[in-house]
């Protein structure tokens, strides 16, 4: 092994792409789009929900609770004159939910605290919701739940919770990661697929292959090259995250940067596997699919894995990205150092031994077959 | 046969099917240039391929510069080049580039590079083309350029796969003088071609056929060989080949 012609593997590979401006602009467009759009849809913030609300005791108490709910981006509320019947509401009105305070809710609300705990009296409000959306429902129940607790006389419901890693973990932050994994394990796959197969449709492969180059040195150079771009691609990841979605990072940076350049490592063996499947550049093209939708739908990138159907399942968990956001999510969100994430480390590193090992085999055969 | 460069002993390979070489024998002497000659599908690139290496074969032994192939490629990897059929150079490099890399993964300093480079470019009517990037080269200089890539870090054997498809009568006549002074300088060549005249320029010349070696000998016994076998007189090389595809092979 000669790290010279490691490096003249990879001078090789950045040139090439370098030469190629449109490719190097999809390299660093995609990991901001992918932030961006990914970002915004997946916020996990439920807005703008269709809300009737009925107040029928009309007091300073109810007024306030009106307010807390209208100040709160997840209900669109209109207020109805009462009378209206709740059900009939959400059946045919168009509302998602129908929130209805009754009469006397005020008076037996204070009541409560006039008692003690010892008192059964206590105000109820009638919440009509539209469960066919579990998570608008319980959007639904939280924000009204939330609306009560700001009144601040401490209402009878005691909620009591419990924050952990960091002050207030918002979805777009244990996302920035998986978009991280994503981006980097995409482009490396994609785009060493494409140089090699293009190596062999052209015969530089053979060239290669008579020259001194060692196959590990052929691997070990695409590494280098990729690993690099990945370095890039997460620095733009994480500066958008940063400067528009103002993620928060708990961890070291450069433990994420070394753990998603080792998930690189691992996507060009796997780019190197399926080149010796597909002959042609469109063959490699049409397969992209296969690797894309197993990572995001699978990878507990969007959902967490718990809500995968259970069939679907272990499917999850050879999913390479999977272990990827493990890793990632502890070092960035956790702040933990990556041997404290065993699982997620432990995967990402069979993916690259074993992805890179099965690929030095089958480029022998790609040498064979070549020209 | 020990100073052969070239050697293969009853290769033969197989793809499914079919028997693409069927059992050749063949030597090239260290400073000869060999020609290899024959229609189209009849196993020369696949001959070129078993003896550098990149094509195991089903039976036989291929031998480049007296070590087994591929088993022993190891032993000879910087001592031979091998320019494929195809234009076998990088489309989204330059053509500097290209040598830059060839020539670097043979272990060649940058300088010599450079200094390789400028020779080649020159003997290849390129030189004002260093920074274009291949893709844009027309299909003659790109062949030019792979010939280029193929002798940067200045092989002892040389196999070439139709080097001088594509190119014009002048330019090949140039091709061809610098393979008689590479192999005046002691360098072995085995050159396919379809130009059969161009058999002429070759010390021996070898006749595939249906993946056998069907006629071999310098060109004036192939001449000799084929007016005996016609019952006519044979000026030139074209027509020993027609009379060759006309007797299907068999005439060894
Ligand atoms: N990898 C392969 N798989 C299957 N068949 C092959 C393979 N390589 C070559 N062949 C077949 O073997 C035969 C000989 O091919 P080869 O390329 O050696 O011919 P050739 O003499 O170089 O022809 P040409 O002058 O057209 O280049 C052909 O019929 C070809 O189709
Ligand atoms: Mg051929």
């Amino acid at each position: 092994m000669k790290a010279n012609r490691v490096l003249t593997v990879a001078e090789r590979v950045l040139r090439q792409l370098a030469h190629d401006r449109r490719v190097l602009v999809y390299m660093l467009l995609i990991p901001g789009v992918a932030m961006i759009l990914f970002g915004y849809s997946f916020s996990g913030d439920i807005t703008g929900i269709r809300t009737a609300f009925i107040d029928e005791d009309n007091t300073d108490l109810t007024a306030s609770i009106l307010e807390n709910l209208e100040k709160d981006d997840a209900f669109r509320v209109t207020v109805l004159p009462p009378g209206e019947d709740p059900e009939q509401l959400l059946l045919k009105g168009g509302y998602q939910a129908v929130i209805r305070i009754p009469d006397k809710f005020t008076s037996l609300y204070y009541a409560h605290f006039a008692m003690g705990v010892a008192t059964t009296a206590q105000g109820t409000i009638d919440l009509c919701v539209d469960e066919s959306d579990p998570q608008i429902a319980s959007t639904v129940a939280m924000g009204l739940a939330d609306a009560i607790m700001d009144l601040g006389e401490g209402g009878p419901v005691n909620i009591e919770t419990r924050e952990l890693y960091g002050v207030e973990v918002r979805f777009i932050d244990s996302f920035a990661p998986a978009i991280m994994g994503l981006v980097v394990s995409l482009v490396s796959t994609v785009l060493t697929v494409l140089s090699i197969v293009r190596e062999k449709v052209d015969g530089t492969f053979s060239r290669v292959w008579v020259s001194p180059v060692r196959r590990s040195e052929f691997i070990l150079g695409y590494v280098v090259a990729f690993g690099l771009i990945a370095l890039v691609q997460s620095i733009v990841v994480l500066s958008i995250g940063k400067l528009v979605f103002d993620i928060v990072i708990n961890g070291s940076i450069v433990w994420a940067f070394v753990s998603v350049i080792l998930f690189a490592v691992g996507s060009v063996g796997l780019g190197t596997l399926l080149s010796a499947l597909a002959r042609t550049e469109s063959q490699a093209i049409v397969s992209f699919p296969l690797v894309v939708l197993p990572s995001v739908l699978l990878s507990g990138m969007m959902w967490p894995i718990q809500a995968i159907p259970a069939v679907l399942r272990p499917l999850s968990y050879i999913v390479p990205l999977t272990y990827s956001n493990r890793l990632l999510r502890a070092v960035m969100v956790k702040g933990l150092a990556p041997w404290e994430e065993p699982v997620g480390l432990a995967g990402v590193l069979v993916f690259v031994v074993l992805t890179i090992v099965l690929a030095s085999l089958v480029l022998r055969q790609s040498a064979q077959e070549a020209g | 046969m020990a100073d052969a460069a070239f050697e293969g002993r009853t290769l033969v390979k197989v793809f499914g099917e079919l028997r693409a070489v069927g059992g050749i024998t063949v030597a090239v002497q260290r400073g000869e240039i060999y020609g290899l000659v024959g229609p189209s599908g009849a196993g020369k690139t696949t001959l070129i391929r078993m003896l550098c290496g990149l094509t195991t074969p089903t039976s036989g032994e291929a031998r480049l510069l007296g070590h087994l192939m591929p088993k022993e490629r190891r032993a000879v990897e910087d001592r031979f080049g091998y320019m494929p059929q195809e234009r076998a150079v990088y489309r989204d490099l330059s053509v500097g580039e290209n040598l830059l890399f060839f020539g670097r993964i043979y272990g060649m300093s940058r300088p010599a590079v450079a200094r390789r480079t400028r020779e080649l470019l020159t003997l290849m009517r390129l030189a004002d083309r260093a920074k274009q990037l291949s893709a844009h080269l027309s299909g003659g200089e790109k062949q030019r350029l792979s010939l280029a890539c193929t002798l940067i870090h200045e092989p002892d054997a040389l196999l070439l796969d139709e080097p001088t498809i594509g190119l014009d009568p002048a330019l090949r006549l140039e091709f061809w003088d610098h393979f008689r002074t590479l192999a005046a300088t002691g360098r072995t060549l085995l050159v396919s071609t379809h130009y059969v005249h161009e058999a002429e320029r070759c010390g021996r010349v070898g006749l595939v056929q249906r993946g056998r070696l069907a006629a071999e000998g310098a060109p004036p016994d192939l001449k000799a060989w084929a007016s005996t076998a016609s019952g006519g007189p044979v000026s030139d090389m074209e027509d020993v080949f027609l009379i060759l595809c006309r007797s299907e092979g068999g005439l060894r």
